[in-house]
């Protein structure tokens, strides 16, 4: 039966499939193509032509497996042997098969490229045929059908089809697989004879029991889980294009994730789980396979998983414990075939959000003008002569006369592609994984905002000898961007104060300015000439070695040991070459930048080499007593080392070293090297009876380097406990899976203190240095008070969840409730200038509590083949400052009292608007200067009545920090497509954003719509804002106050998808094992109160001027050989 | 052989853990910075020290003589604009200032950095071993002369103040405000007694700049000055003026200084240090090591002089328009030849250009008022070099004279005055000389005019207020003479008389500044605040 025909359809196979490697790294996506051939052949459209006299069924499939590509299945026998049939015919396949079963006791079912025929008994038990698939619609080849009366079962054939020969009855049909969920028919009955035929869809079950979680130096399964642990499945998160690794990181419960400007390579984002524990030093302790790395340094498609230890559960990481941990596992090699993985992506990018300007320039100026007039001023900035003249000369010269929106101009969308290879395989012995990652996003500035990256990895594992595995691994990043030569945040601040009037002319390297005298504006910032001219290039480089001993000693103790080294390499060169404005109308050029062309290149190397020990072991005694021991002990050594050089006075722009410059005299260096030490021992005792009772301890001992001898040791222990009631006996339930009571509490540290914080230090830099007689005399100074006597800062961690699995794991529900006090926090301190107006002392200051809950529900079903899904979690904290000695710390909007909110703002009152000047007049204290105040102008409470209205007035309000954290989204599928969607928010956060564009004409800078709609008049008493006057001029309306503070809270629609997965029968053909081709949407809606900017901003920055978050439509493709 | 591979790997393995256990070495010795302890061992490192407490002198975020602080200053007093309320300046002008605008809190910040600095230096100088006895002795006389400096700052602006002279302690950070009466009599004694030590001249060029027997003794003048006029001498104590008039006395006494020749040219590098220098803060045209005096004159335009300033000039004569003979001279003609030396106008040159109020200059504005300063600039009428055209902020390095020898001889005729006793000789050696050296050539402008103190007070404030217009002077002295409410409420005028805007003045609360609210919130010891200024 295999005929020429199939073989070289194999090589042409063979052949699409290297053109297919190839074509993807052009980033055509054309595999999708190939699949078009054999879906075109059917019965119906197969022409064959046979004359037949009296010839047997045999000879004439034969003749027309010869005219077709279809290969005929049949047993010999009788029948096909000896049947007489005689038959003229020439037309389509399907209907000379239906004329052949009308004469002749046979049954054909078409399975692909194979008919297969079957002979039908003249006295015919009943039939049940019939098919079993996922819900994609995939066959499940190995899955069983069992009717249960008879205890008969049989075995679905790669095809997924099934046939049973039964006597006539009732009956229970079950259909079951491994991992998937058994669909069972009741009362099938069966004439005799009759012909049943039955389609099972079943559903995968994740097994979420069964799972495997990585947590603090081992793994576990789900189900025997104590601690608090978020766990991302990356797989689910395939098809985002996900720039940085924390971004995985949504919507995961108990844990805010913050993406505070997209920047292209820059766009880490912060992570605070369950709270903000601390008044410095919140960022977790990031570990990738078990060594201490960087999230920006992973490429998210080398991620297999994350696990995220909330709670006791990360006790064992000792001294870096208390924000939480987060261990990455990269994806390993596995033994079997080797597997070729691609995936690819592109699409574009934009600015979520961007300010309302006022781009009119004659609106501009006559608010301007207004907003002077408001303020006092009996003179304003632009006469009526030059408003005049501009609105004449707009239809006549709009370069001398523009009307320029800024961001139009310098914002644009950028393309994105991520492209991932990866090649994984190996047997018993040997396996590896190799993985290769390109990416290209051009940002949404028109120039100088670009980053690539490239990743690798290679890991090997082998078993050495029966007691010896060794692994090794290399992970490689390379992360290349390319930054506007100012800095974004200058030139999102010169961005934020651009004016309408300024021109766009641009040509030979000179940037137009205005003929317009604004106050403020002596100096001209063309935004188009700071993107455009100058760069900063950066090249962060950094890759982690690890070398892993596993080894088998004697009574079933083993050892294992990880041996690793990161290097960090960070370089940049920072150019701005001499930059020119040029009048409009004039024509006069002016230079724009001193000390230009000039150049900064900039090299920090960081070292981290750690040694990680462990002995453990384990042992099952009489089938219910599970016993697991560990010891270990780790050291780590950070080195990191910096250096930087300058200088200017090139001769014009086309050199950009350093040593093309000879002279000197304008150099500068700067440079310097940290060491940081950290040693550890650790252990735990973990035992499990009969996996029902559930316990688990753990201990470490940290010392590090940033404290004082004497003071360098902490102990963090920790007990965690569950207890399994479903597999009780008096638990009876059909319905609960799993019902699960967990709790831990634990000692976590925390050793975020700057480097050297105890010693006295005396600081040498030239703001310390002075001239005597025009000589320069080096200076030193101290700048800050310090205790030698600090010690850790440890958080006592209390957590206690319940985990429910119901309705065969339909529903899976995790709640916890925790409680974190956090003590002998380290702190800079505010002292009072008196004190040599130095910066206050690091100290170990009070205590924190953060309290809150949890809740994440997944449900999971199907309808037939609707698959569908819905989930949502919700975290809650809140936290009090319980303790700092009765004092309290403010710094600027901030203070840090007890009973209160870290950070929260500390603000006078605002209450609307003065509506008159008789109630200026009567107001019995008044913020500034009565004689100032206008109607309109801010009104402030005088919460003390003392007469005054002056910092005592000032009350404690809102916080920067979120309460609530939610994740929510659901999936629907039908056959082969996949449509998701993924909402994400938090609520209860506030932000307070001055500045350019927040505030109106502020240093020079424009002003938004919103001032022109809803500022007061008398015509407009309930409006928004108050009158509208220069943030300069009138500085009584723009004091920290609650009229500036806004509402952050949000709903973001994080990620919509829409995928295909081909059909089995389509990518079997081309011998690859998966395809999948989708669409994906990020950030594409947000819903909040705030619309200045995206409100997913820095929450604590005091301005606008941030790179703008992204939203991003993609396509892509998955394909698995 | 297996079993040998076993026993090597064994030994291997005990080997790894040994290594491993053992590595618990945690010291680090910071390489990057001094120990407070050992810091003062050192003769390098001590003097370095002691720059560190001249550095506070021209910090630029400190508004103390860093930056363009002295202009902004100006601003304060009816002589000039700050349109863009540069650390709060112009709302202290516009009598709309709060406690916690920026240069309140951070004049008080940088005096008491400054303090700081000295303070450690005074508790820990003793240590040094390099040093011979003598060094330590000079060196922490110019500590406490600087100290002294940082207090008297402290207590013109904010009367009372914590008093420390202890090296910093966190425990100082609840120090209650003690009596300005108290800190001076502490720091009359402490100048007395550096004035002792200090050397009258430095030989060393390298020394140039450093506080001196004048500087202490020139220091002391202005204090009793201070402490005579008005507005800190509440008591009206007459013994006030005396030990002003003898403590200027005793700096002419010295016989150190004189009147530069030139008075344009003595704002300018080449008159750095000169014999009319007293104390200075030395700037130079390095990174962070200059004011930004230039670029806010040629560019910001943000201290910009205002036509009640042009109108207080005199005539060639020696008298005001009004009464002069040259009264119906155009604008800015035959008016005192100081004016040309410190003020650019409408129609002048200045860096080679016309100057134009349209704000159509090239390589500077005149936007604000139609006038800037260009005492203290390095620029001209001359065009500048296209360097010194686009010279940036912290590079400006002209020196800037904090005690300079005219101050001294106003001070003396002044404290005179007030005592009856301006005489002619003391006229003709105070100023004369000024006005002498100013261009007067008038007989009218140079001679006594007679002992009727009222006349000799209209004659020291003119004086004061045009030989040190753009220096920062003229604010404090409207404060001390108390006559701020009277030329500090009113509308305030561009070149071509408009007014720009009104200013307020309450004397009942604006002349003493307010303790800075951030302060307060700190240290709630502090209060209560100055009159006016809340509980």
């Amino acid at each position: 039966m295999i005929s020429n025909g199939t073989i070289c359809k194999q090589q042409l196979i063979v052949v699409m499939r290297y053109s297919a490697i190839l074509l993807f790294f052009i980033g055509i996506h054309l595999g999708a193509l190939c699949a078009i051939r054999a879906e075109a052949q059917s019965l119906s459209n197969t022409r064959v032509s046979v004359h037949a006299k009296k010839s047997n069924l045999k000879d004439i499939f034969k003749s027309v497996e010869s005219q077709s590509v279809f290969a005929f299945v049949f047993n010999d026998g009788k029948i096909f042997n000896d049947a007489q049939i005689s038959i003229d015919y020439e037309g389509s396949l399907r209907m000379l098969l239906d004329k052949l079963k009308e004469r002749s006791p046979i049954h054909y079912e078409q399975n692909g490229g194979n008919i297969i025929v079957t002979y039908q008994a003249q006295q015919p038990a009943a039939t049940l045929t019939g098919s079993v698939t996922d819900i994609q619609g995939q066959p499940l080849p190995g899955a069983r059908i069992t009717v249960k009366e008879l205890n008969r079962s049989t075995a679905v054939d790669q095809q997924g089809h099934f046939r049973l020969t039964l006597p006539a009855g009732t009956y229970t049909v079950e259909a079951h697989f491994i991992s998937y969920q058994t669909d069972s028919r009741r009362g099938v009955s069966f004439a005799a004879g009759e012909n049943k035929s039955l389609a099972f869809t079943l559903q995968q079950v994740v097994d979420s029991l069964d799972e495997i979680v990585v947590v603090g130096y081992r793994s576990q399964t789900k189900a025997t889980l104590t601690g608090a642990v978020s766990t991302i499945n990356m797989e689910t998160k395939a098809n985002e294009p996900l720039t940085h690794a924390s971004q995985a990181l949504y919507g995961s419960t108990g844990i805010w994730v913050n993406q505070a400007g997209a920047k292209p390579g820059n766009d880490g984002t912060t992570i605070r789980i369950r709270g903000v524990n601390t008044l410095s030093g919140n960022n977790p302790l990031v570990l990738l396979d078990g060594v201490e790395y960087s999230l920006s340094e992973i490429d998210p498609a080398d991620i297999a998983s994350i696990s995220v230890l909330k709670d006791a559960a990360a006790a064992i990481y000792g001294s870096k414990s208390s924000n939480g941990v987060i261990l990455v596992t990269s994806k390993k090699g596995q033994a079997g075939k080797s597997k070729i993985e691609f995936s690819s992506r592109t699409g574009f990018q934009e600015a979520t959000y961007l300010p309302d300007v006022v781009s009119d320039p004659i609106l501009y100026m006559q608010m301007r003008n207004a907003a002077e007039r408001n303020s006092g001023k009996q003179t304003v900035t632009y006469s009526a002569d030059q408003i005049n003249e501009y609105r004449e000369g707009m239809a006549i010269d709009p370069s001398v006369y523009p009307a320029t929106n800024w961001f139009d101009i310098v914002l644009d969308q950028g393309m994105i592609q991520q492209h991932n290879v990866r090649v994984t395989g190996g047997n018993q012995q040997v396996n590896y994984t190799a993985g290769l990652g390109y990416m290209n996003q051009a940002g949404v500035f028109i120039d100088n905002d670009d980053a690539k990256r490239y990743s690798f990895d290679l890991k090997v594992s082998a078993q050495v000898t029966d007691r010896l595995k060794i692994s090794g691994a290399i992970t490689g990043n390379l992360r290349k961007y390319n930054e506007v030569g100012y800095g974004t945040g200058t030139v999102m601040n010169t961005l934020m104060r651009a004016l309408p009037i300024f021109s766009d002319y641009h040509r030979n390297n000179m940037y137009g300015s205005t003929w317009l005298y604004t106050p403020g504006r002596n100096n001209v910032e063309n935004p188009r000439m700071e993107v455009e001219q100058g760069f900063t290039k950066r090249d962060y480089q950094e890759f982690l070695s690890s070398l892993t001993l596993d080894y088998k000693l004697p009574f079933g103790m083993k050892y294992n040991g990880i041996f690793g080294y990161r290097k960090v390499d960070h370089w940049s060169k920072d150019f701005l070459p001499e930059m020119y404005t040029v009048n409009p109308k004039t024509g006069d050029r002016k230079i724009f930048n001193s000390n230009a062309p000039r150049l900064k290149d900039w090299d920090a190397y960081n070292a981290q080499y750690s040694i990680s020990h462990r002995l453990t072991w384990e042992k099952l005694f009489a089938d219910k007593h599970q016993v697991h021991v560990m010891l270990g002990q780790d050291y780590q050594v950070n080195d990191n080392r910096n250096f930087q050089a300058y200088n200017y006075g090139f001769y014009d722009n086309s050199l950009q070293e350093l040593n093309a410059l000879k002279d000197q005299t304008n150099a500068q260096a700067t440079g310097g090297s940290t060491l940081d030490k950290l040693a550890s021992f650790y252990s735990r005792l973990a035992y499990t009876f009969d996996e029902k009772y559930l316990f688990e301890s753990t201990f470490r001992m940290d010392g590090s380097s940033r404290f004082a001898p004497g003071n360098q040791w902490g102990f963090f222990p920790s007990v965690l406990a569950g207890w399994v009631i479903s597999k009780e006996n008096f638990f009876h339930s059909r319905q609960i899976n799993l019902l699960k009571l967990r709790a831990s509490v634990g000692r976590l540290g925390n050793q975020a203190v700057a480097i050297g914080s105890y010693n006295s230090q005396v600081i040498i830099d030239n703001a310390y240095n002075y001239s005597f007689g025009g000589t320069i005399s080096g200076g030193a100074a101290v700048n800050a008070l310090n205790d030698r006597n600090i010690k850790w800062e440890s958080t006592l961690s209390y957590n206690a969840g319940i985990d429910l699995e119901a309705f065969q794991q339909r529903l899976s529900v995790t709640a916890d409730y925790f409680y974190k006090r956090t003590f002998d926090i380290l702190r800079p301190v505010v002292i009072a200038s008196q004190v040599g107006g130095l910066a206050g002392p690091t100290l170990n200051l009070g205590k924190v509590d953060n309290k809150g809950y949890e809740i994440d529900v997944n449900y999971r079903d199907h309808i037939g083949q609707v698959d569908y899904g819905i989930n949502g979690s919700v975290t809650y904290v809140k936290n009090k400052v319980v303790d700092i000695a009765g004092q309290q710390q403010i710094s600027g909007r901030y203070i840090i009292k007890e009973g209160y909110s870290i950070n929260s703002y500390y603000l006078y009152q605002a209450d609307g608007f003065y509506q008159s000047q008789a109630e200026i007049d009567q107001a019995s204290a008044v913020y500034g200067t009565r004689s100032k105040l206008r109607s309109g102008y801010v009104k402030y409470v005088n919460t003390n009545n003392d007469g005054y209205i002056d910092d005592q007035d000032k009350i404690i309000t809102g916080s920067s920090i979120p309460s609530y954290m939610f994740g929510f989204g659901a999936h629907v599928g039908y056959k082969n497509v996949v449509l998701q969607a993924q909402f994400q928010g938090v609520a209860d956060v506030d932000v307070y954003p001055t500045a350019n564009l927040a505030f109106p004409f502020n240093n020079g800078a424009g002003v938004t719509y919103e001032w022109a709609r809803d500022s007061w008049a008398e015509s407009n008493p309930d409006s928004k804002y108050p009158i509208l006057t220069t943030a300069t001029d009138a500085p009584e309306n723009f004091i920290n106050s609650t009229q500036w503070l806004q509402d952050a809270s949000y709903i973001r629609m994080k990620n919509i998808q829409l995928g295909y997965n081909f059909p089995q029968s389509i990518t079997k053909k081309l011998h690859i094992s998966k395809l999948m081709v989708y669409v994906s949407g990020e950030n594409l809606l947000t819903f909040s109160k705030f619309k200045m900017w995206d409100p997913e901003m820095t929450t604590t920055k005091g301005d606008l001027y941030e790179y703008p978050n992204l939203k991003a439509y993609t396509a892509g493709i998955n394909l698995v050989f | 052989m297996f079993e040998m591979n076993k026993r090597k790997l064994s030994i291997i393995l005990l080997g790894v853990l040994c290594l491993g256990f053992s590595a618990c070495e945690l010291e680090v010795e910071p390489t990057d910075s001094y120990d407070q302890e050992t810091f003062w061992y050192g003769a390098k490192t001590a003097k370095a020290g002691l720059t560190g407490c001249y550095a506070g002198l021209k910090d630029n975020a400190g508004p103390l003589y860093g930056n363009a602080s002295v202009l902004w200053e100006e601003c304060a007093s009816p002589n000039a604009y700050n349109y863009d309320n540069r650390l709060g300046w112009n709302s202290i002008a516009l009598g709309t200032h709060t406690a916690d605008i920026s240069v309140v809190t951070n004049r008080w910040k940088s005096a008491y950095t400054g303090i700081g600095r000295c303070n450690l230096l005074l508790a820990n100088m003793d240590k040094n071993r390099e040093l011979s006895p003598d060094e330590i002795v000079q060196m922490k006389a110019q500590a406490r002369f600087l100290r002294a400096l940082y207090y008297q700052v402290l207590i013109t602006y904010y009367d009372k103040v914590p008093f420390i002279t202890d090296a910093p302690a966190v425990d100082q950070g609840t120090l209650a405000r003690t009596d300005r009466a108290e800190i001076v009599s502490f720091l009359i004694t402490e100048l007395n007694e550096v004035a002792g030590i200090l050397p009258v001249r430095y030989t060393a060029s390298t020394d140039q700049g450093r506080a001196t027997r004048g500087a202490a003794l020139a220091l002391k003048a202005r204090l009793l000055l201070y402490e005579a006029s008005p507005l800190f001498n509440t008591a009206n104590d007459g013994e006030k003026w005396k030990q002003a008039a003898d403590a200027a006395k005793a700096v002419m006494d010295l016989g150190q200084y004189s009147l530069y020749a030139s008075y344009r040219g003595l704002f300018s590098q080449t008159a750095e240090n000169s014999t009319e220098s007293i104390f200075n803060v030395e700037f130079m045209d390095e990174p962070n090591m200059g004011s930004s005096l230039d670029i806010t004159l040629r560019q910001f335009n943000n201290a910009a002089p205002l036509r009640d300033l042009i109108d207080a000039y005199w005539m060639l004569d020696g008298k005001p328009r009004a009464v002069s003979i040259y009264q119906n001279a155009s604008d800015y003609e035959n008016l005192d030849p100081r004016f040309k030396q410190t003020i650019v106008y409408p129609g002048a040159t200045f860096m080679g250009e016309t100057v134009k109020t349209d704000g159509t200059n090239v390589n500077f504005k005149v936007i604000q008022t139609g006038y800037t300063f260009k005492k203290y600039t390095i620029y001209d009428a001359g065009a500048a070099s296209a360097y010194d055209a686009a010279l940036g902020e912290y590079r400006s390095p002209i020196n800037y004279m904090v005690l300079r020898y005219a101050d001294i001889l106003l001070m003396y005729a002044e404290a005179k005055n007030e005592l009856g006793e301006l005489t002619e000789d003391v006229w003709n050696s105070t100023i004369k000389v000024i006005r002498q050296r100013a261009g007067f050539t008038a007989a009218t402008a140079l001679n006594y005019p007679g002992n009727d103190a009222t006349v000799l007070q209209q004659h020291i404030r003119y004086e004061r207020r045009i030989e040190f217009a753009g220096e920062g002077y003229y604010y404090n002295d409207i404060r001390r003479w108390k006559i701020a409410e009277t030329v500090l409420n009113g509308p305030i005028k561009k070149f071509d008389g408009t007014t720009i805007i009104n200013r307020t003045f309450n004397p009942n609360r604006d002349y003493w500044w307010p303790v800075p609210s951030t302060q307060i919130e700190q240290n709630p010891n502090l209060r209560p605040n100055n009159p006016g200024w809340g509980n």
